[in-house]
């Protein structure tokens, strides 16, 4: 588990992007609204919505290949189209490392 | 002030990990010990410091009725205790076993039994529970004729259930079964009679309800030819002697002890007769009526309707454990645990192995803040589900 500390809040439409690759859940009615994500074997998310600070968790397997995936999925959400086209190739690429890590 | 900081004060509720605050007499203690040179019998030739050590042990055989000080041998933590018994345990046995254990332990019970029966040294069967609780008949119907050990918890860290431990001891020494019973729950939070369970061994931590701080365990050893040591090194005694001491409580004990632990323990259990042990049971009891009463919603799941140990756990719906946890945490300052507990074989019984939140409390909360959590907790539950 990480927690970073970021220069500024996640936005609504990195979340958006955030959903084209795992299950982005939000909860606008808690006294400080929250959201989660889940990308199941990569990585999730936890944080207060116009917080700068959030939580990231990496399944322990796995953890050498994705902890950079965060720092990623924030780069490319800044080129729309081609960055969602850039993360699934990068998705892809480790999910076939993953795949051959896990027992036959 | 930046946005979303949480203002409110600090609401403690995991006091079943570690308990918090800590008396003020403790923290007193603790400064106290290590304001001057420890006493070190056999060690050093310090004669004004207190004996903290000795005077634990005699503390520790009032407190739990236990008839022997010396055979408290003091550890790092209950793990490390259940660590030094069941290893030592099978080591002593010298052949292949049958061991008995329950579905309501920790992994601090359940692992050394399964690195044992991975190593072929024994071989396991898990009772399960029933209504939170494990019984004697369960206990019974699992015991063959080559079963040497049964290590089983008095309260569950999950469920807060107090096992009937007594009938299982008889029954257990009726037999010559080595039982070892996991009291990290209910030490401090219940009293514990130790000369009416005749149990092998009775394990405990000091930081949870005896309010000492972390790092220092205890276990008491009813018999200590039953279990081998698996540690050997300097004790301040038979120094010429290349073999390692077989007198207790040295025989467990190697190397400097953690002395301002055992202070810190020392002064919980005096803290704990001064109040009152029943006092203690009857506010957290309290505590925990209060705060059950208090989170009665119908997107709260409650896994713990009645517990006899201040321990509750539950699940808000549309929410993971963790996610609520969070919440709790960053949204109102209320401190919980989330996850397995350590205890995975109850959660596969209880949530389908998802986890749960927990909240446990100790004599120094307050109904306040039982009232505060319960009313944030039925919050959470009622933005979660909008």
């Amino acid at each position: 588990m990480r927690e970073y500390l970021l220069e500024s809040p996640l936005t609504p439409e990195f979340l958006a992007f955030l959903a084209v690759f795992g299950t982005v859940r939000e909860f606008p009615h808690l006294k400080r609204p929250f959201f989660s994500f889940e990308q199941e074997d990569f990585i999730s998310i936890k944080g207060f919505t116009g917080d700068t600070t959030v939580e990231v968790r990496y399944r322990k397997e796995f953890a050498d290949l994705t902890s950079d995936y965060f720092h990623l999925l924030l780069f490319y959400s800044r080129e729309g189209e081609p960055g969602i086209r850039k993360m699934r190739e990068i998705e892809e690429s480790i999910r076939e490392k993953m795949r051959m890590r896990m027992p036959r | 002030m930046a946005a979303g900081t949480v203002t409110s004060p600090l609401i403690y509720l995991n006091n079943a990990a570690t308990t918090w605050p800590k008396p003020q007499e403790v923290l007193d203690e603790v400064a106290r010990c290590l304001h001057t040179p420890f006493f070190e019998p056999g060690r050093s030739t310090t004669g004004t410091a207190v004996d903290y050590p000795a005077e634990a042990r005699e503390a520790l055989s009032v407190f739990f009725n236990a008839e022997k000080p010396d055979h408290f041998v003091f550890t790092q933590n209950a793990t490390d205790s259940l660590n030094l018994l069941i290893h030592g345990f099978a080591k002593n046995q010298g052949a292949p076993f049958h061991a008995v254990t329950t579905e309501l332990e920790h992994n601090s019970v359940l692992r050394p039994l399964h690195a044992l029966e991975a190593q072929g040294a024994l071989s396991l069967t898990t009772v399960p529970f029933r209504d939170s609780r494990v019984t004697l008949q369960g206990i019974r119907e699992a015991i063959r004729p080559e079963t040497r050990m049964v290590v089983m918890t008095h309260g569950s860290n999950v469920l807060g259930s107090l096992q009937h431990i007594r009938p299982i001891a008889e029954y257990c020494a009726a037999n010559d079964i080595f039982l070892i019973v996991d009291g990290a729950q209910t030490a401090g939070q219940v009293p514990v009679n130790l000369s009416e369970i005749p149990a092998g061994a009775f394990v405990f931590t000091g930081h949870k309800a005896l309010f000492g701080l972390p790092g220092i365990g205890c276990l008491y050893l009813q018999e200590p030819g039953a279990v081998a040591p698996t540690r050997q090194g300097g004790t301040g005694t038979d120094s010429r002697s290349l073999v390692h001491p077989q007198d207790m409580p040295v025989k467990f004990e190697a190397g400097t002890p953690n002395y301002p632990g055992i202070a810190s323990l020392l002064a919980g259990i005096r803290y704990i007769e001064r109040v009152g042990q029943d006092t203690i049971l009857t506010k957290c009891r309290d505590l925990t009526g209060r705060f059950i009463s208090g989170i009665d919603h119908p997107d709260i799941i409650l896994y713990t309707p009645a517990p006899d140990l201040p321990v509750v756990s539950f699940n808000i719906r549309n929410l993971e454990c963790d996610e609520a946890g969070y919440i709790l945490a960053g949204a109102y300052n209320i401190i919980t645990r989330t996850g397995l507990h350590c205890a995975p074989l109850v959660h596969d019984r209880i949530d389908g192995g998802k986890g749960c939140v927990r909240v446990s409390f100790s004599y120094l909360n307050t109904p306040e803040e039982c009232h505060r959590a319960g009313e944030v907790v039925r919050e959470v539950a009622d933005g979660a589900n909008r």
